[in-house]
């Protein structure tokens, strides 16, 4: 089914590595100096004991009392070992569920995820990430880079993919190393062949649409309409509700229409602005599964004769999904009009998405790291001021308190006295 | 003689205690909004949810359902609701501003949130509560769509018509102004098609108030 169809895509990107493999993953992705360590680790240390810092947050948990932020990012900055990491995860879900929550800094973050790669951990940092409502771990776009990259360069791109799904999750795809990166990805993962569900179909299908958007070339271009034609087939198959609860998709239905209508879009622009070849053929082959697995359907349902059970489906299904389905032949007679109309303009591109991605992230990677760098350098001295603002403030409500209670102390000994 | 009034007051300090009490254990909105989803009913309270709410229910989310997996809780970002949708063709939303999330929700899906209004693309200027937060009525606008929705411009609304007065209102109101100034009114009084006031216990007990106080005939 979805698998074979890949197939063909990915002999021809096998073939193609075959021949270069000097394209093979490494030179393309982050560089050393994006993933180097060394700034980090030169921020002024805050050395504290993790045991005292436990024990503290367990009596002021006990006593129902609000923890600070400034307790929990001391003790993310200061595990050392693999089973840290696992309490530190322990206490990150007790923070969330607690008053503060809003308050968790995003260099404690930064960090939580820094050290879980550091110490081996990177299963748990992806667990978090995707149970982000119960941590709250919301990464930024540098951490989320990271991550991507340590899983691609070990080829993990099932995981890489899951990683990309909880940016588009959380739509910060702002940066254009991110969308790199996660185009790169989304495009290597079907190489691998694997069986997708619907919901991995529409998680994948989602991402490669709103990282589309934010590109205007044949890159983006190709993955909206990918991802289009993929939440159409959802679409088709689940409804309309299946496709857009709990992601940040529009509620219209028809997105099969719009991957035909960002075809059109690509026919009548005048830029050269094309589509890649193997996008185009995995949408034929989508549509004609899905007109065929429908006459399959309604041919078989006629057939058994139970009329009953038949009826029963149709009241099931919303009238609205159902006319959607009807539209299917028209797609299918649009689809081939308009990719006539789009090779004979010559605006198919013959090299396969992934090589497109490739060539793409070769022009513009350097330079988005460079930025990305920069603006990075900067958060962390804007971090490092936040927190020794915070480390101030603490100190000075403990000598607050602590001279109220000389106060208390000496007044009452004072009427014991009187 | 009337008998002297006993001072209860341990009853006095055993119906503060119990205020008290009732004040502390107020049940929180997780607890509140809790939502079995089999049966329809509210564990709290044991009252089941309208028929007409259980397919919503079903396939749509609340409010903090949707920004518990968001950055921030989802501040400035906008939502709408699946009736607006299909009641006004003219976008309206909320923009989140600030929230207060019970943290004692085990998915942090309950909390009370507050916002700037955009009704029928007329956009309000005060930050109001949100309401009906807890029902299964919410959707996200990602934001590709958010611009579409902001840019929408609506009509200006119609100017206020105004209908001459019924004809014995219009001789009451002429006299009465004739008796108050002395002169003649120039020009005629007219009824505006539009309320301002809005019609509730406050404005009649104002009116009577006023009644009262101007005495004599109308006429």
């Amino acid at each position: 089914m979805a698998a074979s169809v890949w197939k063909r895509c990915v002999t021809a990107a096998v073939k193609v590595k075959r021949l270069s493999p000097s394209l093979s993953a490494r030179r393309w992705m982050l560089s050393a100096a994006y993933t180097d360590t060394k700034v980090w680790e030169a921020r002024e240390k805050d050395h504290q004991n993790l045991a005292l810092l436990a024990s503290t947050m367990d009596r002021t948990y006990d006593r129902n009392l609000p923890v600070s932020s400034l307790t929990v990012s001391r003790f993310v900055d200061n595990i050392s070992s693999r089973e840290e990491v696992d309490q530190a995860e322990y206490y990150l879900y007790k923070f969330r569920h607690s008053p503060n929550c809003w308050y968790l800094r995003d260099w404690t973050i930064h960090s939580w995820i820094r050290q879980c790669l550091k110490y081996g951990a990177r299963e748990k940092a992806l667990h978090t990430v995707k149970n982000k409502v119960q941590y709250g771990i919301f990464p930024d776009d540098f951490t989320f880079n990271l991550l991507i990259d340590s899983y691609i360069k070990d080829g993990d791109f099932k995981s890489a993919c899951s990683v990309v799904e909880e940016v588009m999750l959380q739509e910060a795809f702002d940066g254009p190393s991110t969308q790199i990166l996660s185009l790169h990805a989304l495009a290597s993962y079907p190489a691998t062949r694997p069986q997708l569900t619907v919901s991995e179909e529409r998680a994948l299908g989602a991402s490669l649409l709103i990282c589309g958007l934010r590109q205007d070339n044949t890159v983006g271009l190709s993955a909206q309409l990918l991802g289009n034609a993929l939440l159409g087939k959802v679409e088709m198959l689940e409804g309309i509700h299946a496709v857009f609860k709990g992601m940040p998709l529009f509620w219209g239905r028809g997105y099969l229409g719009r991957a035909l209508a960002v075809m059109e879009r690509v026919a009548a622009a005048s830029a050269d602005v094309k589509l890649s070849k193997d996008a185009l053929d995995y949408v034929k082959d989508l549509l004609q599964e899905l007109s065929s697995t429908s006459d399959s359907d309604s041919s078989g349902a006629e057939s058994a004769g139970e009329e009953e059970e038949e009826k029963k489906k149709e009241d099931t299904k919303d009238e609205d999904d159902q006319a959607e389905r009807a539209k299917l032949a028209q797609y299918v007679s649009r689809l081939e009009e308009l990719s006539s109309q789009l090779e004979s303009q010559g605006k198919v591109d013959s090299a396969s998405f992934r090589d497109s991605v490739a060539a793409l992230a070769q022009q513009n990677l350097a330079a988005a790291e460079k930025t990305d760098l920069e603006r990075y350098l900067s958060r962390v001295q804007a971090w490092e001021a936040e927190n020794r603002q915070l480390i101030g403030r603490e100190k000075e409500m403990r000598e607050k308190a602590e001279q109220e209670k000389r106060e208390r102390l000496a007044a009452r000994a004072a009427a014991q006295q009187a | 003689m009337v008998k002297k009034r006993r001072l209860r007051l341990i009853a006095e300090m055993a119906r503060k205690i119990r205020a008290y009490r009732e004040l502390k254990s107020r049940p929180r909105e997780s607890q509140k909004y809790a939502l079995d989803y089999e049966t329809m009913k509210r564990p709290h309270t044991g009252k089941m949810l309208p028929v007409l709410a259980w397919q919503d229910v079903r396939r749509e989310s609340r409010l903090f359902s949707l920004l518990a997996g968001m950055r921030l809780f989802g501040m400035g970002r906008l939502f709408t609701r699946k009736s607006w949708l299909e009641e006004h063709t003219e976008p309206s939303y909320w923009q989140i501003t600030k929230v207060k999330v019970d943290y004692t929700a085990e998915n942090m899906d309950h909390g009370r949130a507050w916002g700037i209004l955009t009704l029928k693309g007329r956009q309000e200027s005060e930050v109001k509560e949100l309401d009906k937060v807890m029902y299964h009525d919410w959707r996200l606008v990602p934001k590709h769509m958010e611009q579409q929705l902001k840019d929408f411009e609506p009509l200006p609304e119609p100017p206020v018509r105004y209908v001459p007065y019924p004809p014995l209102l219009r001789a009451m109101l002429l006299a009465q102004h004739k008796k108050a100034v002395g002169s003649v009114v120039a020009e005629e009084p007219v009824l505006p098609l539009k309320r301002d006031v809005l019609l509730n216990k406050d404005y009649f007990r104002r009116q009577e108030q006023e009644t009262q106080r101007t005495e004599g005939t109308a006429v």
